[in-house]
């Protein structure tokens, strides 16, 4: 090594050892508080007549696990892990990462104490108060700040892809948030929007679509850009494709939000305009969907045996699959029949489950071995037993939402020969049991898998850590 | 087109459609001219190129 490289770079990864154990253990907790959640739909009794665990206070509080908490320190894992690498640099501040991992954690906690309690904005995504929504600005800023001035002192000439998302992503998020949180606080635990009626409508969807886009879009882009050629051990099929799939999502996803108050007091031509981008979206997110696959062009085989690049190589296909299927519910016949109704909720999870966190374990897993040294994981059975659960559970989860989405739309809008409504509200809640049931299922094969990527995350540094210590013992013998 | 009734709201509205369309119009020429593509696929290795690796326990 050292006689290959004049010199070695010195990089600052124990901050990203961090992130990514933090990322390990708030996903188990994250969708397990889901699958609760999911449960209280199907059983109520669940509630337990406790205010704390009703599903109005624990429904936002898995929203931001499973986001913030386990998306945002993937995403900060993979961000100071891929800037370093991609750079040859050590971070600017290494204290200010650490200080962006206290600051960050610190809010997670926060979360989990507010939100049960019931202190809300009511902005989905949103939720927080002003202190915490503060807070959060802060240390994004650090996060950026820290990442920006990391590019800054690069030693490589060219910046890479998965940078210029992850950029995105953090000029973006901290544009949206700060506009989106604007509130006039009338307690340390209550406030209300600056903004009013349709103007507040408008502004939370801009947050919420962008959100999807720079944060579960971009910067999983970033994830999928730096992973996927490294794992398969190829370059990324055409660069230019990646080039232009970041400024055509940069350019287009901000026009989005519209398509989420169809038939709503909004005026008609921003839905209209907003699916009409939403439908030209599609062009640059299968280009890069295409380009994430063809980037395996002659190392298909590596499927058979490589379990982690099974994570990656799936996760392009929710990707291609979601991303088709949002912008067909845009459509205003479509939106119809899919608006409030589950079918929402099975589109964000193929996002979500099958996207989201396929592509961050399949990241986790190719850094833990990098970050401990190791050659294999723990386990690699685990890794495939895992992949399994992630897939089995997000298809039976989507496939329920998908048929009790579209049962509720159409008993919805049945009328009968005198044009009354053919079902009560209430006879379409009770048809949803057997789905809601199905869901919740669904959603326990997959937080199974997190437990177990966990166990294999965990055993495997133990195992590197002690056979660190057993080498280093002759040494200082 | 009524320009008489227009507010600096829509006017600001227009100016930012023109600049974004504008600049994903550069974006399609800069990436798909011929020039231009060995100077972009020659990164496509990039990632590839930091097979160093990591030292356990690297603090500064």
């Amino acid at each position: 090594m050292a006689a290959t490289q004049a010199t070695p770079v010195k990089y600052d990864m124990e901050v990203v050892r961090w992130f990514t154990i933090a990322a390990a253990i708030y996903a188990c907790v994250g969708t397990l508080i889901g699958v609760y959640v999911a449960s209280e739909l199907a059983w109520p009794f669940l509630n337990f007549d406790l205010e704390w665990i009703t599903f109005g206070r624990l429904r936002p509080l898995h929203t931001n696990a499973v986001i913030f908490a386990f998306g945002g320190c993937a995403l900060m894992a993979t961000g100071f892990y891929i800037v370093q690498r991609t750079g040859s640099t050590a971070l600017w501040s290494n204290k200010l990462a650490w200080a962006t991992f206290i600051g960050w954690n610190l809010i997670i906690v926060s979360a989990v104490v507010t939100l049960p309690l019931g202190w809300t904005s009511g902005k989905e995504y949103a939720e927080l108060e002003w202190p915490i929504d503060i807070a959060i600005a802060v240390v994004w800023l650090m996060y950026g700040f820290n990442y920006i001035m990391t590019i800054g002192i690069r030693k490589t000439s060219h910046i890479y892809v998965s940078n210029w998302f992850t950029m995105g992503m953090i000029v973006m998020i901290t544009y949206l948030h700060v506009v989106n949180s604007m509130a006039i606080p009338v307690s340390m635990t209550n406030s209300f929007s600056i903004y009013s009626g349709v103007q507040d409508a408008m502004i939370q969807w801009w947050w919420g679509h962008n959100a999807v886009g720079f944060y579960l879009t971009g910067g999983f882009l970033a994830i999928m850009y730096y992973f996927v050629p490294k794992q398969a051990g190829k370059p990324v099929f055409s660069y230019r494709l990646s080039v232009l799939h970041f400024w055509a999502l940069s350019f287009g996803y901000v026009w989005l939000g519209a398509h989420h108050l169809q038939y709503t007091a909004l005026p008609d031509w921003t839905g209209s305009l907003g699916a009409a981008v939403s439908l030209a979206m599609i062009i640059p997110s299968w280009g890069g969907a295409m380009n994430g696959m063809m980037t395996l062009s002659g190392a298909w085989d590596k499927l058979r045996t490589d379990y982690i690049l099974r994570f990656l190589v799936v996760a392009l296909a929710f990707y291609a699959m979601s991303t088709f299927e949002g912008p067909v519910m845009s459509i205003k016949t479509v939106n119809a029949l899919s608006h409030y109704t589950d079918w929402t909720v099975g589109h964000v999870h193929s996002g979500a489950l099958g996207w989201m966190a396929m592509v961050a374990y399949g990241a986790m897993y190719h850094m833990v071995k990098k970050l401990w040294g190791v050659e294999k994981m723990y386990s690699e059975g685990l890794v495939n037993v895992h992949f399994w659960l992630a897939t089995i559970g997000t298809v039976v989860y989507v496939v329920a939402m998908w048929v009790s989405g579209i049962m509720q739309g159409l008993m919805w809008r049945d009328y009968d020969e005198y044009g009354t409504l053919t079902y009560t509200f209430v006879e379409s809640v009770s048809a949803m049991h057997p789905y809601y049931a199905m869901r919740a299922i669904g959603g326990l094969i997959f937080n199974i898998g997190t437990w177990i990527a966990l166990y294999n995350i965990v055993m495997t540094v133990r195992t590197a850590s002690a056979a660190r210590s057993a080498s280093a013992v002759p040494a200082n013998a | 087109m009524d320009t008489q009734a227009m507010t600096t709201n829509d006017w600001l509205g227009v100016f930012f459609l023109l600049v974004a369309a504008s600049g994903m119009v550069a974006a399609y020429v800069m990436v798909f001219r011929p020039s231009n593509k060995e100077r972009f696929e020659s990164q496509a290795a990039m990632a590839l190129d930091d097979e160093d690796p990591i030292k356990l326990g690297e603090k500064r």
